[in-house]
This record gives structure tokens, sequence and C-alpha cells, in this order.
């Protein structure tokens, strides 16, 4: 039994091993931000273009004086919510050329496309 | 309105099935007068979401930026944690309740388990709760549109909805036979547990603390896991229609760690008498 209940201190460490191991990516201070703002169940800009492979992030701003949002892209397990009337910074991590959605996950009408190039 | 209701209902699916499983244990192990723990735990989860609700439309800066995804985080593993916790408990009594069938578990052992089931219910809770309090407070803001007047209604009917399933969950896992009731909640709570490892580890990928984070695979043309059937049980054990590599392995190694825990009568077939295991037979049938 004893053996068993060292399985879950196993697991904690390896994510821990991860964590440490992970390129903490200190280019990621350095990485551009790109600005967009919601309103009126929109996103402006609809689309932005970023380089492929370099992380960034995105600054979001609510215009809306009420409605909060939250901006959603499930394959980066991306979801942030941006109250009314703030601003909130979202690190995105370098991507794969191609084009990625994101979502309004309180208003699934509401979307933004980024191209990765 | 549907999609206000789709939006409440989703987010307090899993809160509900936690909080009708861990109802229904305490009414399955004699301790349904211990209920009061979990309606705290969940009690005060509502206050810690608007009060998390509050502080994120308050604070601004990198403390917004970074501190909702920081406690995301925490409270995802933290979860991950007390299931295990959970689980392990359930397969080591799972004989001694199994002898006598609605015999009471030992008094020690059950308020060593009490508070820990209202942590439960406090992290089920509390992980979407922030969310839903700042989603349906937009809708509160603005009552003065007839539309937000059915958004709000659909948002109620989410909310009912969800405590509607909590209380089906509640109810059949009562009327289960003990072993059954602690065989199914066993594999249920593995899966969820698993599920929410891997999505704890997608979630530091996304934050860009692990590294990584392209799919390894997508199964989207099958089922996608941000609509009906797919986010259902994206919720319920955790499926990804494109996962990264990283959640795949942290979802096996759970898996891996976590059976022999929450299922020793499996592992220790054979060394032990026969009344010390639970039958395989009785776990797997669900």
């Amino acid at each position: 039994m004893k053996r068993l209940t060292t399985s879950p201190l196993l697991l904690v460490a390896a994510l821990a091993a991860l964590v440490a191991w992970s390129p903490r990516a200190q280019a990621q201070d350095k990485a551009p931000e790109l600005s967009l703002t919601a309103a009126n169940q929109t996103f402006a800009p609809a689309e932005l273009k970023v380089k492929a492979g370099q992380p960034f992030v995105l600054v979001v701003t609510n215009n809306d004086p009420k409605k909060s949002i939250e901006v959603e892209n499930k394959d980066l397990r991306i979801e942030k919510v941006v109250p009314a009337g703030k601003t909130v910074k979202i690190r995105v991590r370098g991507l794969k050329p191609g084009s990625y959605v994101f979502v309004d996950d309180f208003n699934q009408s509401a979307k933004f496309k980024i191209v990765a190039e | 309105m549907g999609a206000t209701f789709v939006v409440v209902l989703r987010e307090g699916f899993e809160a509900a099935l936690l909080l009708g499983i861990v109802y229904a244990y305490l009414a399955q192990i004699g301790h349904a007068e211990s209920r009061r723990y979990v309606t705290l735990g969940g009690a005060l989860a509502v206050l810690a979401s608007i009060a998390m609700g509050v502080a994120v439309s308050v604070l601004s800066g990198p403390l917004a930026d970074v501190g909702p995804d920081v406690i995301a985080i925490a409270v995802i593993f933290v979860a991950v944690v007390l299931l295990t916790w959970h689980g392990w408990w359930m397969g080591r009594h799972a004989r001694e309740i199994r002898g006598d069938l609605q015999r009471r578990v030992d008094a020690a052992h059950a308020s060593q388990q009490l508070w820990m089931v209202g942590l439960i219910a406090f992290t089920g809770v509390f992980r979407e709760g922030a969310e839903t309090v700042l989603f349906l407070w937009g809708l509160l803001a603005q009552l003065q549109d007839v539309s937000s007047w059915t958004a709000l209604a659909g948002g109620t009917a989410g909310l009912v909805g969800a405590v509607v399933l909590g209380w089906l969950v509640f109810q059949g896992g009562r009327r289960l036979s003990v072993q059954r009731f602690f065989g199914v909640t066993s594999l249920l709570i593995l899966f969820l547990a698993a599920g929410l490892f891997s999505a704890g580890i997608g979630r530091l990928q996304g934050a860009g603390v692990l590294s990584g984070g392209d799919p390894l695979w997508d199964t989207s043309w099958l089922l996608e896991d941000h609509s009906g059937v797919g986010s259902f049980l994206a919720g319920l054990i955790g499926y990804r229609a494109r996962p990264s590599a990283l959640e795949v392995a942290g979802y096996a190694l759970y898996l891996a760690a976590g059976s022999p825990l929450f299922f020793p009568g499996l592992y220790r077939r054979g060394t032990h008498r026969n009344g010390d295991v639970i039958e395989p037979a009785q776990t797997s049938r669900v």
C-alpha cells in the first residue's frame, strides 16, 4: 500500500520537472503586442497577422460598458474573461502557420481570426 | 435565450455532477446528516466566485492578466489531488462497506473524510463559478432591454437545469447498491480526475509555462469537443478532439497511477482473502 501512495507524489514530481525544464522563454517578455477591441458583439480588427513560431501578446479591450466577454480558443487552451470596460493581456505561444479562430464564449457569434505565416 | 441556457448549463454541469455524487456518497456511507459540509463548501464557493468576479472586474494590470489563470490552474490541480484522495479512500474502504451492506463507515474514518468532501464541493463549484458570475452579471446589468430578460430567463433555466441534473445524479446514486455505487463513482471520478489533470497540463501549455501544445491527433471529424455531446464528454472525462502530446501523456499517466489507488482489489487479487477484494466484474460493468 505504501508503494501505491507514492504514485501521486511521482505525478507531481514529474510535472514539476517538466515545468522546470521547459524553456520559460525570456523571449516572451519581448513578445510583440497585438491590440484588438471588442464592442457591440464584434471584434476589431476581425483578422490579425502574426509571424509563425513567434509568441505574442493579445491585448484585448472590451469596450462594452456592461457585458463581459470570454476570449476563447479551445485548441490553444485559451479562455480568458475580459470584464466590461477592461483591458486584459493574453499570452499566446508561437503558432504553426495557419489560421486560428477565437470566439467570445459568452456570445459565440463574435469571432476574430489570427493568421500565422 | 437558447445560447445563455447552454452557457450556464455547461458551466454548471461539472459542479452539479460532483455535488450529486458527493451528496449520494454521504447517503451511501450513512452520513446523510453531514450534508452540511458539502452545502457549506458549495455555498462558500459561490461567495468566493462572486468575490473573484468582483476582483477581476475591479483589478487591472498584471494581476488581472495573470491572476485568474494562476487561480484557475491551481484550482484544477487541487481538485485532482482531492479527487485522487477521495478515490483512494473509497478504494481502501470499499471492502469494509461491502462486508455489511448499509453498515455505517467507521465514524473516525468518515469524519476524517468530511472536510475533504466539503473541499471537493468547493472546488467543483468554484472552478467555473467566477466565469458564470461575470456572465450572469453582464446579463443583469442590462435588464432595460427586452432581449436581456429572455437571456436572463435562459441563464436561470440553465442554472435550474444544472441543479436538476445534480439532483438526478443524487437520486440515482442513492438508489444504487453500495458496491455498485462505489464501483461506478470510482470509475467516474478516475476519468474525471484524469481529464482534469490533462486539462491542467493543457492550461499550463496555453499559458506558455510548459512548451509544446500542437495537437498529436485530430478527431474533430468524429466529434468536436466544444459542442453538444463533445462538450459533455469534455466535462465528464476530459475528451479533447485535438490533444497535445503532453495532455495525452498526462491522461495516460494519471490512469496508470490512479487505477491501483482507486481499485486496489484488482491489483491485489489472489494475495488476499476473497472478502478483501472488490469484484472486478462489478467495477467494469458500467
